[in-house]
């Protein structure tokens, strides 16, 4: 059985060196029960290991929401969105782009 | 790029439960505090993915107006704890974690927190609910916090902790700490292993740097795995909800061929090592054991389903832990409708949390003048075995530490850290940067965490525990030296960032491998095949691992103020029940 592979478009932008906005796209392997974040693992670890997003110090329990960002223009938590087919990764706001998909944390 | 500067009191190194009670119990000195959190504030750390429980010895529960069991005292408390960790309790920390637990209760209460229930010798709340009211406790007091840096190593002048450089994770930016007194409160190392209980941020550079720093470490080969943890939905991995589950209804337990594996152990280790959290010890060692003989499920766990207990009794005794079918935000519909339907779902046992640790003395403080350790990241309370909660220990060290490193800063004389040794410690930094080419650290890691998992798990024996060291080693030759980050930009890149912590891990999973090839027995979570024996006549001793160049691995006494252990070498498995059966009358999970 071969397994399903699923397109993914991620958006890509460093403010820092000027670079972008673009997107990226990407092939990965997909299972059931997949999030969002399992697919940028997936990335990060195995395709391209220059994609941002915040991982560091995430909770993946859906309680921190460092990880809010869009899937198909929905905004959303990525560690608790079930990913079933292909996407496209966008951040939650544009303008408070730190590197790809990592935003300007939110005064408290 | 320029460094931002910044010169404190207390440097309190870590955004959960310890670092925070340290950082108001430094500043109720009257020092000025400033938190580091690596991630959200008040969101990262193991704390808020705990549960979570907090036990403390039933009678003291009478006393502050909750359920407890009335037979309890500090004292049997006390006495259970020593049994659950094999003897090997350092009982200075044990009896301060038994006589302070209750007002650390008490005053996490006046600070909001709500408790949800009792038993016998604990309350539940949640490990969120915890970290609400810390949070807005320190800023109450005066602490400050700065969010999103990690710290990259400590710095000493004459054997004396002097200051810190850091790095602000957005920015890329270095930040230069001076400060009188550091303490170190970064939890446990989940980040060594693949799967893992914890959050994303816990690599245990705290650790390492101090062992670099001076501080020795102790009894690292002792580590804690999470039964019935999930290892499915890809989305659930790690989370500990099933385990949960399986404390409120033991259910079934089988194996890839269906069999009910734990039918082969003595029935009473059977019913007290799954009722009660001895569970993490026991059938964390026992299904590893059916992984190992090739019985084990595809994802490298077993199953646990509801067995005969009817699925009304089971929604019932579980869905009180689960309102909504929600653990934390993770949605457990799918997970509870295989349940329903009389299908067994796929767990393991995962690692969860740290025994062992940085070495402290009765003051919360190391070897090293002015750096002191709280929680997770020390060596403990609980010797080789812990059964009773973390989120106490974080609370009772972190306010003793807090107040200890605030009184030492206080008296302390500032010192200036010379620029070049801060140069120096960000050019080393900015290495995986500017390399053009090298090894790919996601990679090398995911290696290493699934070798931790195969040779570093419950089961060990020499064979693989040397193989292990030999792979780390080839890593620490070929690979470390050359990590490249693909992107060479400084804003949120995150592969620097694993970079930097790699190493720290590295060095913990090298230590944690030496100090279990070196105690030839069996104890507590470290079992030997190759030595199944618990051997109170030789190995009543904490190993220390110094660090002179290479990490040296030695032991010494255990610290003992009333109970001594029996002497003699028995089978692990006696052992582990006679220990069981020798708890006190007292019920509920600890």
């Amino acid at each position: 059985m071969s397994q399903k592979k699923i397109s993914v478009k991620v958006y890509r932008n460093d403010p820092t060196a000027g670079s972008g906005p673009s997107y990226d796209s990407y092939q990965v392997p997909w299972e059931p029960g997949m999030s969002a974040m399992d697919v940028l693992d997936h990335i990060y670890q195995n395709t391209d290991s220059s994609v941002a997003y915040y991982d560091h110090a995430g909770c993946a329990l859906g309680i921190c929401a460092r990880c809010t960002g869009k899937v198909n223009g929905k905004a959303c938590l990525l560690c608790q969105t079930i990913v079933d087919g292909d996407l496209v990764i966008d951040p939650v706001n544009e303008s408070q782009v730190v590197k790809d998909l990592v935003s300007q944390r939110g005064r408290k | 790029m320029t460094a931002s500067e910044i010169k404190t009191d207390v440097l309190v190194v870590g955004g959960g439960g310890a670092g925070f009670r340290a950082a108001i119990g430094a500043r109720d000195k009257g020092a000025e505090v400033l938190l580091l959190s690596k991630g959200p504030l008040g969101r990262c750390g193991a704390t808020p993915m705990a549960g979570a429980d907090y036990t403390l010895d039933g009678n003291s529960l009478r006393e502050l107006g909750f359920y407890g069991e009335p037979i309890d005292s500090k004292e049997t408390f006390f006495e259970d704890i020593v049994k659950q960790g094999f003897y090997l309790n350092n009982q200075e920390l044990l009896e301060q974690y038994v006589n302070t637990a209750p007002d650390r209760l008490k005053e996490l209460i006046d600070w909001g927190v709500v408790v949800v229930r009792s038993e016998e010798r604990a309350i539940f709340t949640s490990g969120i609910g915890m970290m609400d009211a810390l949070v807005g406790r320190a800023k109450q007091v005066g602490v400050q916090t700065l969010e999103d840096v990690m710290l990259l190593e400590l710095i000493t002048h004459d054997g004396q902790v002097t200051g810190a450089l850091g790095l602000e994770v957005a920015s890329g930016g270095f930040v230069r700490f001076s400060a009188k007194a550091v303490v170190i409160a970064t939890g446990g190392w989940h980040k060594a292993y693949w799967p893992n209980t914890g959050m994303r941020d816990l690599s245990g550079e705290g650790i390492a740097m101090a062992h670099r720093a001076g501080a020795d470490l102790g009894n690292m080969e002792f580590i804690t795995f999470c039964c019935n943890v999930l290892l499915w939905p890809p989305h659930a991995l790690g989370s500990i909800a099933s385990y949960i589950f399986s404390l409120r209804c033991a259910g079934e337990l089988t194996n890839h061929l269906g069999e009910t594996f734990l039918d082969q152990y003595d029935s009473n280790l059977v019913d007290i090592g799954t009722h009660m959290e001895w569970n993490k010890c026991f059938v964390s060692l026992a299904t590893m054991k059916e992984v190992r003989d090739g019985k084990g499920s595809p994802r490298g766990g077993i199953y646990y389903g509801r067995g005969d207990t009817p699925w009304e009794q089971w929604e019932r005794l579980v869905n009180v832990s689960f309102p909504g079918w929600k653990y934390k935000h993770i949605d457990l519909a799918e997970i509870v409708s295989r349940i329903r339907e009389g299908n067994g779902i796929e767990v393991g046992a995962a690692v969860e949390y740290f025994d062992g640790g940085i070495i402290i003395d009765r003051d919360f403080q190391t070897k090293v003048p002015g750096l002191f350790a709280a929680g997770e990241c020390t060596l403990g309370p609980f010797g080789a075995n812990r059964v009773c909660a973390a989120t106490t220990e974080m609370l009772v060290h972190g306010a003793e530490a807090g107040e200890n490193a605030g009184d030492y800063a206080l008296a302390a004389k500032p010192q200036s850290i010379p620029n070049s040794r801060f140069k120096e410690l960000q050019q080393q930094a900015c290495l995986p940067l500017e390399r053009q080419d090298g090894a790919r650290v996601a990679q090398v890691r995911r290696r290493v965490q699934e070798m931790a998992h195969e040779h570093l798990g419950p089961i060990r024996n020499e064979s693989q525990l040397t193989r292990f060291l030999g792979a780390l080693q080839n890593v620490k030759n070929d690979e470390l030296p050359n990590l490249a980050t693909t992107s060479k930009s400084r804003a949120y890149n995150k592969e620097w960032i694993d970079a930097l912590e790699f190493p720290n891990t590295l060095h913990l999973l090298e230590t944690a491998a030496k100090s279990a090839l070196f105690r030839t027995e069996s104890r507590g979570v470290h079992f030997r095949e190759d030595h199944p024996h618990t051997d109170n006549n030789n190995w009543f001793q904490e190993s220390v691992a110094s660090l002179n160049g290479e990490i040296q691995i030695s032991k010494r006494p255990v610290t003992v103020t009333s109970t001594s252990p029996p002497t003699g070498v028995k089978p692990y498995l006696e052992m582990l029940k006679e220990l069981m059966e020798a708890h006190s009358e007292v019920g509920g999970h600890h």
